[in-house]
């Protein structure tokens, strides 16, 4: 439909092109706190990358072999003392932060943690043993279609994190924007679906959406785009309002170009500095979100770690061993900080930047 | 403002409608079997089959939220006859029962009791009125040849309302096999009834219906739980506001100072900690750590006196050992105050500060202050009226985010809030129970929104709303 | 003498002079193992320590170096004189009356007593209506409110002799008929109670027979010698014969409490009732307590009110529990021996590979069994031999379990493979929960299976999401839980109906001949020895071509706080509180 780009605006935008990104870039550099919070986020996505490749230890391998497995054995025994068992979980330099309770580097664990929150999503495929239950499998199956027999999963490269966000600005921008621009019962219907969205219990979602889709990934990923589209709804339609009245929509219109070109080419790149910013808040409650949902039990799945159900799986053990809590809850409220220094930074520029 | 309100109320109609059918819809589709929960993992089909029926789980989902959001006496009324509810003073429920013509209010069952049969009283099988007398207490009476033939498989059947205000058929002959040892020995019989109907007025007529996961009515059971989160919640909001409005305003107004980057890393830190690692934390901390480790140390050393030793303890939990619990033992509440505010005192010192220095940097501020008003005057006269402007919408549409952190806090203390609720029924799959706190949290939802928007007018008189 | 043996004595010799002769009799066989616990606890031994001198390890072994027998013996002395004050302050109260007990549990619905099919809400029933035998901790069953009961010579008439004078706490006498009034109850097909498919022997209400005002025989269709136990199911709470269905409404029963207020997911609040029949040390009526309140929380919330002091004990504690409360010095830590197991099973009934015994074996040798144990259970269980019996079943026949054998997997898949024309790694999917040591047992077994043919998938959902499929995924990790007698289980789940069809609860679908002819021939063995002998070979089969691999049972805990006293653990975390107390505030 308007796929087709035009040759004259694409050939004078070109060469400026990089240069302008650059330029929009390059303001985070002025900002002191935008760099303290990109600092912190990029330790962590290097932990994840680095994770990738190297660990201290395998971060699923239980080291009970290794750890005079007799010892531990003999130790809960009630009428024999915890010596020897504090020394397996007992932070040392072979464990840095220590090991949970089935025996696996914390280290290596925290690390890897980031993962699936920033890094991979895995999409696990129909094949003729696993049985599981996910419905969601109308996607697994065509997938299934186009990779090797061999392959039981998929793994696409950004985080559920990630994903989701990109899911609900997806999503949120395509309903503000048209409501926004559209204006009229189109936008009375759009926001009111947005706010019946906004107005659900957050947790009945989850909850109810993970027990008809299962657990995985792509489920959390559905879950937040739902509940992050509304916001971002809301957002880009007040700023398509503003922007609609501008001259070169009107011109546009004039030229007789079609609704999508308009907002997604005219609009969207007009509005997408205050939505960016959001956007990164947005994978701080992503964050947010897939650790209480691995909190209340229905997080990813188990074995590969992730922060949420590292907190999760601790939490029993919080009054013996706090450390297998006290590490993941840092790597999430970290992360968290970082990114909403980040935002905060760059918020704070773009608008000095627009005065 | 009358068309404003208006056009709220019906919104927020709307909302909730499109809410309910989605919960419903997601209810349906999640595949969750609610027998499985009642009856326990090691149920037979057929006792899980049973159950389904029983619950009138064998309608069609478009029918059950119809029945739900409107009721199902006025379409049964051509099979029970007048069909109404009672309500019964002792048990504080209200009751069904079908209003004969000579007045008398009946429900009914099949004769199958040993004594009716040995002395006589009924056949088994035959269907008996029991008869509602005024104290809410019954008699039987043998109903008589009640039995009218279905048109489309020639049976024989009735369809009545049994004990558990259901509308049942019972087809002549037909049911369940049951064992019942009478004195003339053991006695097959058959006679339980083939469908249900779990008879309801709806949500629009006032009856959230009955929870499956308590079998008492939901409308019984919600009310106190939301006084409760009321409660906790409430608490939280007064602990909260001042102090973070005040944090809020004072670095605001010193903006860049130590004071100022302290309280902001700190409420970024705080709202950045997830909740339920908060509180986690307290329980180990406050509840463990001070309690029993460092309060009798500093008793014993004399920093404290004796009393202080149970009085400063804190409680790691929350017991609702009594239904009014949370009065009786306010100490209880701490932790989980202390948790809500530590994640929503970060939030608005946060948006209270930025509000407020971008009033502090507004033209008219900056002459205010050049023409040389006090500079208090000008921060309380003019800046904070306008600083706290956007705060206070922000807080209300809060409000609504607020209940998500309630259902971790309640988790964590084992509170009994709406919270919990919620979390417990949907794992339950309980369509009625979870419907009506979806409700509830709708309802909020959107009054914290329009209050914020109000409250914005109020705050702003350059805002009128046609 | 050994050196050890003689430091132990020595430390024995400080509890009570004469525990060291009664440790030599035990040794030399003159006692058993169970007499010698019992005379050393009662002259003061800790139990824990008696049973700990008594394990034959430490009989044979003792300790291997001279350095970990010095400091056990250090811990034992520290052990024994904290048990001896505590004895000598119990000595000086006793029993005290009064005082509210609370217990976290979470509550669920309740309303039929026979269709109860969790045990929380059976240990707030248990208070109010009680049982006919009785099993203890120790797994001895006893008449309860029966007085006595016989069988006959092939076990397939029983009769049941009631207790005279019990009242129920509205006044009635219980007689035969409330008995069998309750016997119609479970066997009714409507009211849905699993004591229907228990007492498969009985063709219905035809078997049950009162034959005076105090007396019940039941004749069995086929000899089962699990009457007793049977009747002590937790579902087969005896109510008054006007009870109507609905136990909230109408909680009438024998018990030594009354049903104050309940109120689902919230609270049960139990008071003491007068007049209930078992008279306590001071010869008054039991119970001691005045009230029992059980408040609706999770695990987590109640080990925390434990530590403030809120709450005194909570439902079946998880190892986490336990390790979080058992060094705090105002815990009191008790446990006990169980058949509670976690399965991991197959379906044979699928094809390839799982219908292949080899494969099946290969699966058994993967299970690193002191591993997945402490993994999953903190070492405080059985290690088992693949075989759903237990050692504290009667009639278990000991045997080693098999070793870890990585290599012998391999082996047995290559062989079926090649007979096959199947290719390895066989991939499958463990599908289990997440809340009882399921998934350490999962990911050990995935982790272990490294090289052997194997390659595991999980799928790990949270507890009800299992229950769902329990019986219909392929491989998978299902929990069960104890029951006192070794001929209960296995026909729930291992033997097909007449018709060779699966059992309802066979989640193998796993039905071999010979099998069901021995395990029939052991239902109606009543003699403990000659059973025993059918139950080794029924664990052979288990063992060389069974649908199960079995790495432990568990031990369960019971946890108090320590100013409550006589609150025994049970097998199947039972709440036995007639003659508990707690000390007055």
């Amino acid at each position: 439909m308007t796929t087709t780009v035009q040759p004259e605006s694409a050939a004078s935008r070109q060469p400026s092109r990089l240069a302008k990104i650059w330029n929009n870039v390059s303001i985070i550099f002025d900002s002191p706190v935008a760099m303290v919070g990109l600092a912190i986020v990029l330790f962590w996505f290097g932990m994840a990358i680095l994770s990738l490749f190297w660990t201290p230890h395998d971060p699923n391998e239980q080291y009970f072999r290794d750890q005079r497995r007799s010892a531990y054995i003999m130790t809960y025994l009630p009428w024999i003392d915890l010596e020897d068992y504090d020394e397996v979980t007992r932070p040392k330099p072979e464990f840095l932060l220590g090991t949970d309770k089935t025996g696996r580097d914390l280290l290596s664990r925290v690390m890897a943690g980031g993962q699936v929150v920033l890094l991979k999503t895995r999409i696990p495929l129909p094949t003729d043993d696993v049985r599981r239950q996910d419905e969601i499998s109308a996607l697994s199956r065509l997938l299934d279609r186009f990779v090797p027999e061999e392959w039981d999963e998929v793994v696409v490269p950004g985080g559920v994190a990630i994903w989701g966000v990109i899911g609900s600005l997806v999503v949120g921008t395509t309903f503000g924007l048209l409501a926004g621009y559209k204006g009229g019962w189109t936008e009375q219907i759009v926001m009111q679906i947005m706010d019946a969205l906004v107005a659900f219990p957050r947790i009945v979602l989850y909850i109810v959406v993970i027990a008809s889709l299962g657990q995985g990934d792509l489920v959390i990923i559905i879950a937040i785009t739902v509940t992050g589209a509304p916001g971002i709804a809301r957002l880009s339609r007040s700023l398509a309002l503003d922007i609609k009245t501008r001259d070169y929509i009107r011109a546009a219109e004039t030229r007789g170009e079609g609704l999508l070109y308009i907002m997604f080419r005219e609009i969207l790149p007009n509005a997408r500095g205050p939505l960016l910013v959001d956007a990164m808040l947005r994978v701080g409650y992503a964050i947010f979100t897939i650790g209480t949902l691995g909190f209340l039990g229905l997080g990813l799945q188990p074995p590969e770690p992730d922060w949420g159900s590292m907190v999760n799986d601790g939490r029993e053990l919080i009054f013996s061993q706090p450390n297998i809590v006290i590490w993941p809850a840092i790597a999430i409220s970290t992360l968290v900080i970082g990114l909403n220094l980040f935002a905060d930074g760059v918020r704070e520029e773009l608008s000095r930047y627009q005065k | 403002m009358a068309r404003f309100l208006m056009r709220s109320v019906i919104s927020t109609l709307v909302t909730m409608l499109i809410v309910s059918a989605l919960v419903f819809t997601l209810l349906e589709v999640s595949g969750r079997d609610v027998t499985v929960q009642i009856l326990g993992v090691f149920a037979t089909p057929e006792q899980k089959e049973s159950l389904r029926k029983q619950l009138g789980l064998d309608q069609p989902g478009f029918v059950r939220y119809i029945d739900w959001l409107v009721g199902n006496d006025w379409r049964l009324r051509d099979e029970l006859g007048n069909v109404q509810t009672v309500f019964n003073e002792i048990s504080q429920e209200p009751e069904w029962y079908v209003l004969l013509d000579d007045g008398r209010f009946v429900r009914h069952e099949v004769c199958s009791r040993v004594e009716d049969i040995d002395s006589g009283f009924c056949q088994p099988g035959e269907m008996l009125y029991l008869v509602r007398n005024e104290d809410a207490s019954f008699f039987r009476e043998n109903a008589g040849d009640v039995w009218t033939t279905d048109p489309e498989t020639g049976e024989s059947v009735f369809w009545g309302v049994d004990i558990g205000n259901r509308a049942a058929k019972w087809v002549e002959g037909g049911g369940d096999t049951a064992f019942v040892s009478t004195q003339t020995g053991v006695q097959e019989l058959t006679g339980a009834a083939v469908q249900w109907i779990p008879l309801r007025k709806g949500l629009l007529r006032g009856d959230a219906g009955v929870s499956l996961k308590t079998t008492r009515p939901v409308s019984k059971t919600l009310p106190i739980r939301i006084r409760n989160s009321a409660i906790l919640a409430g608490l939280a909001f007064i602990v909260v506001m001042p102090l973070a409005l005040f944090l809020g305003i004072l670095t605001g107004i010193n903006e860049g100072s130590f004071f100022d980057r302290f309280t902001s890393v700190t409420s970024l830190a705080l709202t950045a900690t997830p909740e339920f690692v908060t509180g986690v934390l307290l329980i180990l901390v406050v509840g463990i750590y001070w309690s029993n480790n460092w309060l009798p140390g500093l008793v014993e050393a004399g920093f404290l006196p004796d009393w202080a030793l149970e009085s400063f303890k804190v409680p790691t939990t929350t017991l609702a050992d009594s239904p009014n619990a949370i009065f009786e033992k306010p100490k209880e509440l701490i932790l989980p105050v202390l948790t809500l505010t530590a994640v929503e005192l970060g939030y608005i010192v946060r948006m209270t500060r930025a509000s407020m220095v971008e009033v502090m940097a507004a033209p008219y501020i900056r002459t205010a202050i050049i023409k040389g008003m006090p500079f208090r005057r000008v921060v309380f006269r003019h800046a904070v009226r306008n600083a706290l402007l956007a705060p206070i919408t922000i807080i209300m549409l809060h409000i609504n985010y607020l209940v998500g952190g309630l259902v971790v806090v309640e988790v964590i203390f084992g509170f009994q809030g709406l919270g919990k609720f919620i979390f417990d029924h949907s794992i339950f799959g309980d369509p009625n129970a979870v419907e009506a706190a979806a409700m509830v949290t709708v309802l909020i939802a959107i009054v914290t929104r329009l209050l914020g928007d109000l409250a914005y007018t109020f705050l702003n008189p350059r805002i009128r709303y046609a | 003498m050994t050196k050890e043996e003689k430091q132990m004595k020595e430390q024995m010799y400080e509890v009570h002079p004469q525990i060291p002769n009664a440790f030599s009799a035990f040794k030399e066989g003159r006692i058993s193992r169970r007499e010698f616990i019992r005379f050393a606890t009662l002259l003061g031994m800790s139990a824990a320590l008696a049973t700990a001198c008594s394990t034959p390890e430490v009989v044979e072994e003792a300790a291997e170096t001279v350095q970990e027998v010095a400091e056990e013996a250090e811990e034992m002395v520290e052990e024994v004189v904290e048990d001896a004050e505590e004895m000598v302050e119990e000595a000086m109260g006793g029993p005290a009356r009064g005082g509210t007990l609370t217990i976290g549990a979470q509550l669920q619905l309740i309303d039929h007593p026979a269709r109860l099919s969790w045990i929380e809400g059976a240990n707030v029933v248990r208070q109010v209506a009680e049982y006919l035998t009785f099993t203890d901790p120790d797994n001895i069953t006893t008449p309860f409110l029966l007085e006595s009961w016989e069988a006959n010579e092939d076990v397939s008439e029983w009769t049941l002799n009631i207790r005279q004078g019990i009242m129920f706490n509205n006044g009635d006498e219980m007689t035969a008929d409330d008995v069998m009034f309750n016997f119609s109850q479970w066997l009714d097909p409507e009211v849905g109670s699993s004591m229907l498919g228990l007492l498969s022997y009985l063709d219905g209400m035809n078997s049950v027979e009162k034959t005076g005002d105090y007396q019940i025989k039941l004749t069995l269709t086929s000899p089962n010698i699990g009457v007793p136990e049977h009747l002590f199911h937790y579902p087969a709470a005896i109510m008054h014969r006007s009870f109507e269905g609905d136990f909230i409404q109408q909680p009438i029963g024998t018990g030594p409490f009354t049903l104050e207020e309940f109120s689902d997911g919230e609270r049960a609040v139990l008071k003491r009732r007068e007049g209930y029949w078992q008279m306590g040390e001071d010869g008054e009526s039991l119970p001691y307590l005045d009230e029992v309140i059980y408040v609706s929380i999770d695990r987590d919330a109640s080990v925390a009110g434990m530590q403030s002091g809120q709450v005194d004990s909570l439902y079946a504690p998880r190892p986490a529990d336990f390790l979080a409360l058992k060094d705090n010095p105002d815990m009191v830590v008790n446990s006990a021996s169980t058949a509670q197991t976690l399965i991991l099973r197959v379906r044979v009934d699928q094809g390839a590979p799982w219908d292949d015994a080899r494969v099946r074996n290969a699966l058994r040798k993967i299970q690193n069994r002191e591993k997945i144990l402490a993994l999953a259970w903190f070492s405080e269980g059985d290690l088992g031999t693949d075989a759903h019996v237990a050692p504290v079943h009667p009639a278990y026949d000991p045997r080693e379990p098999d070793a870890y054998d990585p290599e012998g997997a391999r082996a047995l898949l290559e062989e079926w493979a090649a007979d096959t024309g199947n290719s390895l790694p066989i991939q499958a999917t463990i599908v289990t929960k997440n809340d009882a040591g399921e998934q350490e047992y999962a990911e050990a077994l995935k982790e272990d299976s490294a090289d052997t043919g194997f390659e595991f998938d999980l799928d790990i959902t949270e507890a009800s999401g299992y229950w769902e499929r329990w019986d219909q995924v392929p491989l998978g990790i299902t929990a069960w839980t104890h029951r006192p007698l070794d001929t209960m289980v296995l026909p729930l789940a291992y033997i097909g109906d007449s018709d060779g069809v699966p059992v309802p609860w066979n989640e193998t679908r796993w039905v071999d001949e010979e099998f069901s002819a021995i395990l029939k021939d052991a239902e109606a063995t009543l003699d403990v020895s000659a059973r025993r002998e059918k139950i080794g070979q029924l664990m052979d089969i288990f063992s060389s071509r069974g649908p199960i691999g079995v790495a432990f049972f568990k031990k369960v805990w019971g946890l108090h706080t320590s100013r409550v006293h006589n609150m025994p653990a049970h097998p199947t975390s039972y709440d036995l509180l007639n003659e508990t107390w707690v000390d007055p505030a």
